[in-house]
């Protein structure tokens, strides 16, 4: 019979492990959270204990119970449009800003990570379909990450209950959305087919080396559970990946000032963001 | 026009390979004319713990603002004495844009850092103990407290207390009361300071 209890030691010892692997940081409050999916793994692995089950997670060679639980332990809480003054700031700022740079049909290329299960992705580019003619001109590419392989599919797949989408308004239900038998809402075929999704983990150089040459990249609500030196890791994977000029978005709540001095403060009339410098 | 997707990114095509990703090939590409090539040897070299004298010396060299701050996070992936003394040195530096980062690195590497603090808040330069303070102040470990005590207890310069009561403002709990009390008397002639401490105390004893 499987022990059923994480003791303190377990506790520790497990979230320095976590955080090695993914950047992400407990803190004792999080005991509850954490315990309840270990135990939820321990007991859906058969291991007999903590000990064992921990033992199975360093050494497997494949990685997958790290990611099974990595997708456990991952907060997957967003709604279409969120934040969307941001949304407004790309249309009127951001994007006339980066097009000026750029020669006429060249591409844009945008990242939007954590991709979460799609909302922010879609409403990107459901957004731009919009609110920018200009699309018409340019050809945009948009990449979505997520370290949660779970999360990735339900994004491809694109199905919201209504609940999900009640703050989309009809008319864009109508025109981006295909109401399922169940009465939930699928992203229309074109619009699933218009982002890239995929599987990257920040703390991870490997994964994060050959996404380069964006323009504007938006992280929202994801290094607030980062802790400093995974903050200052992950800002340095932004700024390789940016054009020069490019910009950042983060939540309402986040400074990349108070994260690294690599990048410009740049207060657009719809929202404050970050930027490459032109010419470091 | 409109959206369109790109081949997934092959990993291995995802730089200019030049030199081998190993210590010796990573050495050599963080001296590199290039400081794009500097910076991806920097951010690599995070991998190889030796390079830990490779990095300070090409920090102390260095000009190239975002190949530095490459350098300074793969130190603090460090974490190690090695790399905190090479850090420390640079406090030191006439380069405020340096001793500023210097301070930030070292903020993240508290198991390394917890070992020299006492060490470097004894230090012959009052400049170098105020920016020990400055490391004190979002640097996560239990000592914090205790460490600022010890400066106010001790410390003769007035701007070295002040500066550390300016962070038990912050961080101080009642522990603190009986030593700030005691720097009133030390600093009896001082009127900014027991400006600083009045606040200190009511923000101690207020919570």
């Amino acid at each position: 019979m499987a022990k059923t209890d994480i003791s303190l030691d377990e506790f520790q010892k497990f979230r320095e492990f976590f955080y090695r692997k993914t950047g992400i940081q407990f803190d004792d409050n999080k005991r509850y959270f954490v315990d309840k999916r270990l135990l939820e793994r321990i007991e859906a692995t058969g291991t007999e204990s903590f000990r064992h089950y921990f033992t199975m997670l360093r050494f497997e060679a494949s990685g997958e119970e790290l990611q099974k639980l990595t997708n456990l332990m991952t907060v997957n809480e967003t709604y279409f449009f969120r934040e969307d003054y941001q949304f407004r700031c790309l249309v009127d700022s951001m994007l006339p800003a980066v097009c000026a740079r750029k020669k006429p049909g060249a591409r844009i290329r945008i990242w939007s990570i954590p991709s979460s299960s799609g909302e922010e992705p879609y409403s990107i580019a459901i957004y731009l379909l919009e609110h920018w003619p200009e699309i018409a001109n340019w050809d945009v590419e948009l990449i979505s990450s997520d370290i949660d392989t779970d999360i990735l599919k339900r994004a491809r797949l694109g199905c919201y209950s209504p609940r999900s989408v009640q703050h989309v308004k009809p008319a864009l239900l109508d025109r981006y959305f295909v109401r399922q038998k169940n009465g939930d809402y699928q992203i229309s075929d074109e619009l699933r087919d218009s982002v890239e999704f995929t599987r990257v983990n920040l703390a991870e150089m490997t994964d994060t080396r050959s996404y380069r040459n964006f323009d504007i990249i938006f992280c929202r609500n994801l290094l607030i559970y980062f802790d400093d030196l995974s903050r200052r890791k992950a800002a340095e994977v932004f700024y390789d990946a940016l054009n020069a000029g490019g910009f950042v978005c983060l939540g309402h709540s986040e400074s990349m000032s108070r994260i690294t001095s690599l990048f410009s403060v740049k207060k657009y009339p719809e929202a404050i963001v970050y930027q490459k410098p032109e010419q470091p | 026009m409109g959206f369109v997707k790109s081949q997934p990114a092959d990993p291995s095509k995802g730089e200019d390979r030049k030199v081998q990703r190993d210590l010796a090939g990573l050495t050599t590409a963080l001296c590199s004319a290039d400081p794009k090539s500097r910076r991806w040897a920097a951010r690599d070299l995070a991998h190889f713990p030796a390079a830990v004298d490779a990095l300070l010396t090409q920090l102390a060299r260095e000009t190239d603002r975002e190949v530095r701050e490459a350098i300074f996070i793969t130190l603090a992936q460090f974490d190690n004495s090695q790399a905190v003394n090479g850090l420390i040195h640079c406090l030191r530096s006439e380069d405020a844009a340096l001793r500023n980062s210097a301070i930030d690195a070292l903020k993240l590497m508290p198991a390394a850092v917890a070992p020299m603090m006492a060490q470097l808040l004894r230090d012959p330069s009052a400049d170098v103990r105020i920016l020990a303070i400055n490391v004190l102040e979002s640097l996560r470990h239990p000592e914090v407290e205790a460490w600022l005590i010890g400066v106010i207890a001790q410390d003769t310069h007035v701007n070295v207390c002040a500066t550390a009561v300016d962070l038990l403002t912050e961080v101080g709990t009642k522990t603190a009361v009986q030593a700030l009390l005691a720097l009133k008397s030390r600093f009896a002639e001082e009127p900014f300071m027991h400006f600083a401490i009045d606040v200190a105390l009511q923000r101690i004893q207020g919570e």
